[in-house]
């Protein structure tokens, strides 16, 4: 068991090492971060900007870079950001935090919401109220979900000014963002909880139970509504990538400043400390989500473990 | 299950109240004028950046010998007078008395110099500012309240240079003592409003400075907000959160005209726009083709409807406040049956493919090329759209003369005089033009750089913009206003062209 | 595996009822997906002069209220109802040929993998890894802001990113039914691998793989307009979903259709392609996983 989650972590390690080279290689392959911040002066020399190519640690080659890098990471230190030097790691504190806060609180409201729907729409197999909750998640899934968050601030800050269009300013500020990302989650959470609902609820044991007598929403909530848990933590989990995509384009929208948002403007500004770090942490994000599903899946099902 | 259900519910409100930032920022405390920033430049030093942002902030805490009215007008600054000597080799400044830094160090000829040996050292070096300064020679301290310039070749901007970023003064025992990384995290200087926190990539906040040399500002606090999206920005003003927004989509304006408690202030700015031609691809080697696509192309119509009215129509590059702008020379007219003929008498065939690339988060530019694509393809010309990052575009693609037929070519400008421009643009070699090599020209560009003859840099300066149009070597667009949405509760904002703000006499309701 | 058992929740009336209903999902995902389609692919037979006729004196107007736009006009006049049905074909075509070539990479790799194991299983099981840890957006990002946007490289970077989930699909699939009797059985029976593969894994795999595909498409389309709405997608002057509500955002207090028309588009065409997707995994696979 020790040698499987061993396994696994270096594994994922291995991934993240990549991952961030990948990143960091080809996010050199145009543009040039000298040129970028010398825009506007008046008549910029080559030789300007060997020099400010100096100053950011760019003369070096590639290798020498990436390793600086990765060993500075190893004592937290994640450089300097090219626009302003401002330290890395401060922006990450900022960020982290945002991006966390908002990827919490959407889980749990989509938890809060597909998991009674879904069970309503098992309970009620066929029924209308299961015609209903499915229809209306298959609606929720087809949002383009910046659409969904432009048309919420349209809704509730212009034209109903009762929450703030962009930034964070407190726990009200969370409320659009999180609707909007809930309301995408809980579309394909409703569907998977009601399958497992519904696999469970036709096994075996179950009937056992209600031949036992036990009243319907016990043998409900306790035993059919843990078995689900399992499958739904694994998709969560693996959905986290996608979460994070998402979480960048309704970051953008809500002007969030979290993860998202550094990093695409790191892209954009050809920022590569802040973009190597940023992609590094999303990444062991995403990574570590996994590792935890697999750790979690492999502890259930002796199978996989050996394989 | 309800104990599940309360779980959750607790969880959720734990979490959310948790979720707080670690200070709010108060967007309408009495007294505090909110303002809508792009983009945080990351760093207050003014040696470090040449971004437009920069200068949104850079005015409120610093101050410089000379400085620009909202008219764009030279006034003395942190230096009472100047007076040129010695040919023209040296400017001697005499100094502000009684200035005090926010520090409380003292303002002095010791400051100035430490200023300039900053720019023009190895600090300096690092940043993109230096190069704009490189006439000067060195700062020499006369007495404690005069300093002497000392300028290595002529640069007849250097006085409206002075006021820019670079130049502004700063605290010398403060760098000294806590070094330029911390001084670019927490600026000090002698300006109207003093910095009291930095949360990056969030809001900047000031405190006003009432022991200000100009006399203290009248309101309490001045934040900036950093919002990236235009579209957001409006929302944020409509919402009343911010009192001043730098980037307002033009799609906007008439909503926000119409909310009884905004305003939409507009003026002529110094951005100028114009679709570069690659002189040296395809179709477009020939002139006449080049003259006839931009006769194909309704400028005023563009300029009427999708931009709303909020540009200039222009001949060069350069908007009417250019110093070097030529009233006398017009735009080619908008003709589509001479375009044709012209087009055809070249030889070329209708259904002809050419290539427009463009920044494509530039949502207002994004409608400007549509349209150019369309009076184009009136003429029988296929344009295909080419969205590019910006940054991408501006420092790969246009420096290394990957383009394609033409580009979108947007120029700042800051200087409100053509030499900047034209030099940058049509210099052999120069970064924004890869593709044009004309002797001529370059022998004008450098007649004009060196000289402190203003009329006769004018005449120079004249005759490159009409050399250049003659050539057609770009489609001149247009002039784009600077435009500012604010909230009518503040007042006295001194709105300048150049973005750059000071809110010495703003009031607040 | 649990027995494929009818639920004891439900009671008889209801499940003719059920039945019924069900039929009326299918019959919706279809009618709506076809009706885009269709409209999509006869779009440029209606209007050929591909929805970029500009008219700057009929800028926005709203719905409606002329016979010649009656879905109104956008911010260059030209007409919403020709460029929604002409953006289709863009944002159809980008989704349908990725997943086609997600699908053709995928299986492939995923039936050799599951098959085999070695050397391609432990490849492909890294390459599940390292996407699974990229966001898709910033690898979008970084791959375009190199090579520049457009259809080709959209498509190409989708299916980049998207073939290791249908390898993924295909070897877990394939890897049960190795180890089910049939297929022992016939081994045991020396029947070679490529057959086998034909006539007893394939079969098999074909359902899931459909249902992914069909979810794939509505997703692809989707993100196209993501990235679009990003900055980074199609040509402008092309009509496509995502271009149009891009180009609308700003808009949307002043002229709501140029935004909230095409929204609509993408909205049913994905709608109707997830009914579909649903219809074929009750049919298909009518206890399994999402």
């Amino acid at each position: 068991m020790i040698g499987f989650f061993v396994k696994r972590l270096l594994q994922a390690v291995f991934v993240v090492l990549v991952v961030t080279l990948f990143v960091s290689y080809a996010v050199r392959l145009s543009g040039d971060p000298a040129i970028m911040l010398a825009q506007g002066a008046g008549s910029v020399t080559e030789e300007d900007l060997r020099n400010i190519r100096i100053g950011l640690g760019l003369d070096r080659p590639f290798p020498v870079q990436y390793f600086e890098f990765v060993k500075g990471m190893l004592v937290g230190d994640f450089g300097r950001s090219f626009l302003g030097g401002t330290p890395v790691s401060r922006l990450l504190a900022d960020a982290l935090p945002a991006t966390l806060s908002l990827a919490a609180c959407s889980l749990l409201l989509s938890l809060l919401i597909s998991i009674p729907l879904g069970i309503q729409a098992a309970v009620h197999q066929g029924g209308p109220i299961d015609q209903a909750i499915r229809i209306g998640s298959l609606v929720g899934l087809s949002f383009p979900n910046f659409w969904l968050a432009i048309m919420l601030v349209l809704l509730l800050s212009i034209t109903f000014p009762i929450l703030p269009p962009s930034g964070w300013d407190g726990p009200v500020s969370l409320i659009m963002p999180t609707l909007t990302m809930a309301i995408i989650f809980s579309a394909t959470n409703i569907r998977l909880v009601r399958t497992s609902m519904l696999e469970t609820l036709s096994a075996q044991y179950i009937m056992v139970a209600r031949a036992k007598g036990l009243k319907d929403r016990v043998v409900l909530y306790k035993h059919a509504l843990r078995n689900c848990a399992i499958p739904l933590i694994t998709y969560i989990g693996l959905q986290f990538g996608k979460m994070i995509g998402g979480l960048v384009v309704v970051e953008k929208v809500f002007n969030w400043p979290g993860m998202g948002t550094l990093a695409f403007d790191a892209i954009s500004a050809r920022d590569y400390p802040v973009l190597q770090a940023s992609v590094t942490v999303l990444a062991l994000l995403v990574v570590t989500a996994n590792l935890l599903v697999d750790v979690a899946y492999g502890l259930v099902d002796p199978r996989i473990r050996n394989r | 299950m309800r104990t599940f259900k309360k779980t959750l519910l607790a969880a959720s409100l734990a979490i959310a109240s948790l979720c707080s930032p670690l200070a709010m920022t108060s967007a309408n405390a009495a007294g505090t004028i909110t303002v809508a920033l792009h983009q945080d430049p990351g760093n207050w030093d003014p040696i470090a950046t040449f971004l437009v942002a920069w200068g949104a902030v850079g005015g409120q805490v610093f101050d410089g010998l000379i400085m620009r009215t909202p008219e764009m007008k030279l006034v003395p600054g942190l230096a009472t007078k100047w007076e040129f000597m010695d040919k023209n080799t040296k400017i001697r400044f005499t100094l502000r008395p009684g200035v005090k830094f926010h520090n409380g160090e003292p303002f002095d000829a010791e400051a100035v110099k430490f200023t300039f040996d900053r720019l023009l050292g190895e600090e300096g070096k690092k940043g993109p500012q230096q190069s704009n300064y490189a006439a000067i020679d060195k700062v020499v301290v006369v007495n404690p309240m005069t300093v002497d310039m000392l300028l290595k070749s002529p640069d007849p901007v250097l006085l409206t240079k002075l006021a820019g970023y670079g130049a502004m003064i700063v605290p010398p025992r403060y760098i000294k003592e806590k070094g330029s990384e911390f001084f670019g995290m927490n600026p000090v200087g002698t300006g109207p409003f003093r910095f009291t926190e930095y949360k990056p990539k969030v809001s900047l906040s000031f405190a006003r400075n009432p022991d200000y040399w100009g006399g203290a500002p009248k309101v309490d606090n001045v934040v900036y907000r950093f919002i990236a999206e235009p579209a957001t920005q409006a929302a944020e003003l409509q919402a009343g959160r911010v009192d001043v927004a730098n980037q307002v989509p033009l799609a906007m304006l008439e909503t926000l005209r119409k909310d009884p408690k905004l305003a939409v202030v507009s003026m002529g700015g110094p951005v100028a726009l114009a679709l570069r031609y690659n002189t040296q691809r395809g179709i477009m080697k020939d002139r006449e083709v080049r003259r006839a696509l931009i006769m194909a192309v309704d400028r005023d119509a563009i300029i009427k409807t999708i931009l709303l009215g909020q540009a200039k129509p222009i001949a060069s590059f350069q908007g009417e406040l250019s110093f070097g702008y030529d009233p006398s020379l017009k735009p080619l007219p908008f003709n589509p049956a001479q375009a044709k003929a012209m087009l055809a008498k070249a030889g070329v065939k209708p259904g002809t493919q050419v290539q427009l690339d463009f920044r494509g988060p530039d949502s207002n530019f994004r409608e400007v090329s549509q349209a150019v694509a369309a009076y184009l393809q009136g003429v029988g010309i296929n344009v295909s759209l080419k969205p590019y990052e910006t940054n991408v575009l501006l420092n790969d693609i246009i420096p290394n003369g990957k383009t394609g037929e033409m580009w979108q070519n947007q120029w700042g400008g800051w200087t409100f005089d053509y030499d900047n421009t034209a030099y940058s643009m049509y210099y052999t070699k120069q970064r924004w033009n890869p593709f044009d090599d004309d002797t001529k020209l370059n022998a004008l560009l450098h007649t004009q750089r060196n000289s402190w003859d203003q009329p006769e840099r004018e005449k120079t300066l004249k005759e490159i913009g009409r050399y250049v149009a003659d050539q057609a070597l770009e489609m001149p667009l247009y002039s784009l206003n600077t435009v500012y949405g604010v909230n009518k509760r503040a007042r006295n904002l001194a709105l300048p062209a150049d973005g750059r703000f000071r809110f010495v006499e703003a009031t607040v309701e | 595996m649990s027995n494929v058992v009818t639920p004891v929740v439900s009671s008889t009336p209801r499940s003719l009822r059920w039945r019924h209903l069900r039929s009326l999902e299918f019959v919706v995902g279809v009618l709506l997906t076809a009706t885009m389609v269709l409209l999509a692919l006869l779009s440029p037979l209606i209007f050929p002069d591909q929805g970029t006729r500009m008219d700057l004196a009929a800028r926005l107007v709203p719905p409606l209220t002329q016979w010649a736009h009656p879905l109104g006009t956008d911010p260059l006049g030209r007409d919403v109802l020709e460029r929604v049905l002409l953006g289709g074909r863009i944002s159809l075509f980008v989704g349908f040929v990725s997943v086609a070539g997600s699908v053709i990479v995928g299986v492939a790799v995923g039936l050799i993998a599951g098959f085999y194991r070695g050397f391609w299983d432990m490849f492909l099981m890294r390459c599940v890894d390292v996407q699974l840890a990229l966001p898709f957006i910033l690898i979008a990002l970084t791959f375009i802001s190199i090579l520049g946007g457009g259809i080709g490289n959209i498509i190409l970077f989708m299916i980049l990113s998207q073939w290791v989930q249908y390898a993924r699909l295909v070897r877990g699939l394939v890897l049960s039914l190795r180890e089910r009797e049939f297929v022992q059985a016939a081994r045991a029976f020396g029947v070679r691998d490529f057959s086998m593969i034909r006539h007893h894994i394939v079969p098999n795999v074909l359902g899931p793989v459909v249902i992914l595909m069909t979810l794939n498409v509505a997703e692809n389309i989707l993100l196209e307009s993501s990235l679009t709405f990003l900055g980074l997608g199609v040509d402008p002057q092309t009509p496509s979903w995502g271009g149009m509500l891009a180009d609308g955002r700003t808009y949307l207090q002043t002229a709501w259709w140029v935004s909230v028309i095409p929204g609509l588009a993408i909205m049913l065409t994905v709608l109707g392609l997830n009914l579909l997707g649903d219809w074929l995994r009750d049919r298909l696979d009518p206890l399994g996983r999402p």
